[in-house]
């Protein structure tokens, strides 16, 4: 499988031009959370700061309760990604591999979860929440946000499951391996890749997300992140850009370690080793 | 066989999801405690949006103030944040959650009170604190003749401009008590130069400025209140953005690209020497202060008076109850002791904001000294009136979807006057 | 629609079992379909409390008069709000917009990410590296999103200009012109899209088993030629499920056009979820509203459906 050098300098150009356009944003906001204030407020246009301030980092650090309310994101996504992991992997297959009226009932309900408006569900959703006192509580918010992911995981890991070729478990089966451990030996190793890019997907959903935790939260001690952060967005657009972009830079770190970590896992090269087992 | 395995794995997996659950519930419910303590002293919600440290630190200080001396009525402060705060509300309310004491701003707390979720205060509010809130800014919080919030602090439009600039062009800087659109009209013109816009105006989003000035013409808009609502778009109300279009394809003097952005974004034009006037809101006399350029001679000019004066739609901060509080007399009480001139004196300096009361006025004009401009805009204050696009139920959407694209679309030079008016009437209800 | 998918989407699959178990309702047959509803059960319970109610719930509203006002009393109206509905030009206006930008966004979001994702497979330097760059805007607050680009696009101080100028072209007012500013959006929505959608498909690509690709290579097929018979194949369930979940959220979701443009210029950037939003949220018209979210779902269906049908019979065809 070789490539011509011509053909391996396109894709090298095309890589960084990819890597520019996605990593340039993120570049200038690392940028902001440096400025000053007044540099920020004038027209100059420069990647490096005139002059590195670090105060935006000390003034997010400070004043929100930013560690606290990261603390409670993390809680929240670390739950929801491993429920979530949890549940999809043996719901996808099913929904994948079988028939009937169940997996109509599925899709259709997966279908109309993401095509509804989410706003005009809140306060249906906040009204059961209330019955079952689990509004204002993270736990709550993380079987919310279980439930509110799980469509869209399960949508993409039967797409995984419909991908592996049937007859590498009816080879299995014909091994005289009973169906759980068909599952377990052979179908589940080769999800491992959609798991973890599920997986990835589940933890930064509720890592970042905003909308649900601030109807559903009321209590200030309970805040996510996302909240907190919004929070330099005042009244009047008064945004304070600087703060803002320093929180924002730290609250990307802990994504991209769990990001990292996954990664690894995404692309294990296991699946010679699965065909064979 | 089989059946077996998958009896087992379905109860690995509510096992699995159980102890999660378990977990979980111990670290969530040292959370939200609710209303009443268990000793019979009532306690109340209060959810306050202040963002400033200052301004945070005068509610705090003036919480901590009454919970000693009110030990059988403890406030409690739920801190939250502006972005999504009128989501937040309205789904508090409608799940029968909200706070008793509510801070929002008049524009959009009066929807809820139309929907009959917030206590009136006519009783209420003590004859001093009424006394202390001019007549015009009480307008802007009555709603069905209840006042249904207290009015604490509000911005108005001011134009600033570079002193420099203007006495390079020959220009005196205007004093007085007001400035008409003409004064303004004519120094633009007069600090055009090649490189050089008189005047930016950060206009992305014009209704709001548009509906506020509006008042200085006579430019009601809107008759009636309630559901019942009629608009009536003549020349009163297309003087405003008649006169910007004008400055802006007639007169070039005025930066149109700034009529797309925002007005930070045409402060950092200010900052830059490109534009020599530029109007924002008052509070950004504070930012001014802190990010310009050090050799940026800056200057606030008199406010902008129309043909009915220096008018302009008052809208202001407000501290609401809720009616399901159980305590509303207490939390009513509460407002009362917050209502100081003290207290919101200090949060409009924090805040840069103007005092809607006229003791806190006072207090800030001593303390300020009317420097950074403090003078003219506290002197626009006796300018702000309730203006009846505040009371017009359908008015937070209809500016969305109609006077917003159609202002744009005007004032990017892309329609006429009279479509613009005739867009506007169309467009409601 | 599912029913359809449902039948065409595993046609290999339901041949070789009839086969092998001799007949639709045998034994085997009862086995797994137990076999999956205890697959199924644990999540049922939220599922059920936390997303079909409420969902149910919203749909509902859609044939009732119900406000968000204190004590409201509801009442089924039967079809009034869609007649009226019906004749809301500015919402159906709006709906041309909403179909270029969600089409645009998961087309290209889906194309550039298909060519990055291989580029990724592919054996380049700095693999760790540039695998961890091209995810982070997907770990980025969506608040900043809007924050970031609006400063990128700045007509005065942002950095494209600046780039612009270089070569002696713009100044351009890319959220403020009239014919920039759509297509701008278009441009953060792939930017902020794509990270996921590459993780996804590169995921795919890794599930493809290698032996496959081995095979054609033996063949002597060359790069080209085995990403369009052996990646792309492979790859294609999870490409419909992506391009047509994309589609969806795009549509759905008001909130990056709103940060950047809030409608403007002059509703350029007005999409109907948007009118949704203020119905429901704004003018507190919540049966109304959850029409038009109804018409809404129909709507997304019924463009879903004809793309995934036409894809999986393209598929069915491929395969004989």
């Amino acid at each position: 499988m070789r490539t011509s050098p011509r053909v391996r300098a396109g894709q090298y150009v095309l890589l960084a031009g990819f890597l520019l356009f996605l990593g340039f944003p993120v570049l200038w906001i690392v940028s902001a959370s440096f400025k000053s204030s007044a540099e920020l407020n004038s027209l100059s246009a420069s990647l490096i700061p005139n002059e590195w301030v670090f105060t935006n980092f000390t003034e997010a650090l400070e004043r929100q309760n930013l560690l606290r309310s990261a603390a409670n994101s993390f809680l929240v996504a670390v739950c929801t990604m491993v429920l979530g992991v949890v549940l999809t992997l043996p719901m996808s297959y099913a929904l994948a591999r079988l028939r009937g009226k169940l997996r109509a009932a599925g899709t259709v309900w997966i279908l109309a979860t993401q095509v509804f408006p989410q706003i005009l569900i809140i306060i249906p959703l906040f009204l059961v929440l209330r019955t079952v006192m689990l509004n204002d509580t993270l736990f709550g918010l993380i079987l919310v946000y279980v439930t509110f992911t799980l469509p869209f995981t399960l949508w993409m890991m039967q797409g995984y499951v419909a991908a592996i070729p049937r007859e590498l478990e009816d080879a299995g089966a014909m091994d005289g391996a009973n169906r759980f451990r068909v599952l377990l030996h052979i179908v589940f190793p080769l999800l491992r890749p959609g798991l973890m890019a599920t997986a990835m997907f589940t933890f930064v959903s509720a890592w970042n997300e905003f909308f649900l935790a601030l109807v559903l939260l009321q209590s200030p001690e309970l805040y996510t992140l996302p909240i907190t952060l919004r929070s330099f967005l005042g009244a009047e657009g008064q945004t304070q850009l600087g703060p803002l972009a320093a929180g924002a830079v730290l609250a990307t770190i802990p994504s991209v370690i769990v990001f990292g970590f996954l990664q690894k896992k995404l692309t294990g090269g296991m699946l010679a080793g699965a065909v064979k087992g | 066989m089989k059946k077996n395995h998958g009896i087992v794995a379905l109860a690995l997996l509510s096992a699995g999801t159980l102890a999660l659950a378990g977990c979980q519930q111990g670290s969530a419910s040292g959370g939200g405690e609710d209303g009443d303590g268990g000793d019979g002293a009532v306690t109340l919600q209060f959810q306050s949006l202040s963002d400033q440290p200052g301004a945070q630190a005068a509610v705090s200080a003036a919480v901590d103030s009454w919970n000693a001396d009110n030990p059988d009525v403890q406030v409690e402060i739920l801190q939250a944040g502006w972005d999504g705060a009128y989501d937040k509300l309205i789904t508090q309310f409608t799940g029968g959650t909200a706070p008793d004491i509510i801070h929002f701003d008049a524009a959009s707390i009066v929807p809820f009170a139309s929907d009959g979720y917030l206590a009136d205060l006519s009783d209420g509010l003590s004859d001093e604190v009424l006394a202390d809130v001019p007549e015009g800014i009480w307008d802007s919080v009555t709603v069905n003749d209840q006042i249904i919030a207290y009015p604490s602090t509000m911005q108005s439009y001011m134009v600033f401009a570079n002193a420099d600039l203007l006495a390079a062009a020959g220009v005196e800087v205007p004093t007085g008590d007001s400035m008409t659109w003409d004064q303004l009209r004519e120094i633009a013109q007069a600090t055009t130069t090649a490189d050089v816009y008189g005047l930016g105006w950060g206009l992305g989003s014009p209704a709001a400025t548009v509906m506020t000035l509006a008042q200085g013409f006579g430019g009601d808009f809107f008759s009636g209140s309630g559901d019942d609502v009629q608009i009536e778009v003549g020349p009163n109300e297309l003087e405003v953005p008649e006169r910007i279009h004008q400055m802006a394809y007639e007169d070039a003097s005025l930066d149109p690209v700034s009529l797309t952005q925002s007005g930070s974004d045409v402060l950092a034009s200010f900052y830059g020497g490109t534009v020599a006037m530029t109007v924002q809101g008052s509070f950004q006399a504070a930012n001014m202060a802190g990010d310009a350029p050090e050799d940026l001679n800056w200057v606030t000019l008199p406010p902008l008076a129309g043909s009915e004066g220096a008018l302009q739609a008052a809208n202001p901060q407000t501290y609401s109850v809720n009616i399901d509080s159980a305590h509303v007399e207490e939390a009513t009480a509460f407002l009362n002791y917050f209502a100081s001139g003290e207290t919101i004196g200090a949060i409009a300096q924090a805040d840069a904001l103007i005092p809607a009361s006229t003791s806190a006025r006072e207090i800030v004009a001593t303390e300020t000294g009317g420097e950074n401009g403090w003078d003219q805009i506290l002197a626009s204050a006796d300018g702000l009136v309730g203006a009846p696009f505040l009371h017009a139920d359908a008015y937070a959407a209809w500016k969305d979807t109609v006077l917003n694209p159609a202002l744009q679309q005007y004032l990017g030079d892309q329609i006429t006057a009279d479509q613009l008016a005739q867009q506007l009437t169309e467009g409601w209800g | 629609m599912s029913a359809a998918t449902a039948a065409v989407a595993t046609p290999s699959a339901r041949s070789a079992r009839s086969r092998r178990s001799g007949g639709p309702s045998g034994p085997r047959q009862r086995a797994e379909r137990r076999e999956a509803i205890a697959l199924v059960i644990p999540a049922l319970l939220p599922i059920i409390v936390f997303s079909v109610i409420p969902l149910a719930v919203g749909v509902a509203l859609g044939f009732t008069n119900a406000t968000l006002a204190r004590n409201a009393t509801i009442e089924f109206i039967g079809f009034d709000n869609f007649v009226k509905l019906a004749g809301d030009t500015a919402f159906w206006n709006s709906f041309g917009i909403g179909i270029v930008w969600a089409t645009s966004v998961a087309v290209l979001t889906g194309v550039c990410a298909l060519a990055l994702a291989s580029l990724l497979n592919a054996n380049l330097r700095f693999k760790p590296l540039t695998r961890i760059i091209v995810l982070i805007p997907w770990a980025m607050p969506p608040v900043v999103t809007g924050i970031v680009w609006r400063m990128i696009y700045d007509v005065n101080s942002g950095p494209l200009n600046a780039a612009l100028g270089w070569f002696g072209l713009g100044p351009v007012n890319w959220l403020g012109d009239f014919s920039t500013a759509l297509p701008a959006v278009i441009v953060v929505g792939i930017w902020s899209g794509l990270p996921q959608t590459t993780v996804l498909l590169l995921a795919g690509m890794q599930s493809i088993p290698t032996e496959l690709h081995e095979a054609a290579a033996m063949d002597g097929a060359n790069g080209a030629r085995r990403f369009w018979h052996v990646t792309l194949p492979g790859l294609r369930s999870v490409l419909i499920a992506i391009t047509s979940i994309d589609f969806i959220w795009n549509f759905n979701d008001f909130g990056i056009v709103y940060v950047l443009t809030e409608g403007g210029p002059g509703g350029r950037t007005m999409i109907p979820p948007l009118f949704t939003y203020l119905e429901a949220f704004r003018n507190r018209e919540i049966g109304y509203a959850s029409a038009m979210g109804d018409v809404l779902v129909l709507a997304i269906l019924l463009i879903l459906s004809v793309y995934i049908v036409v894809q999986f019979r393209q598929q069915k065809e491929g395969r004989s």
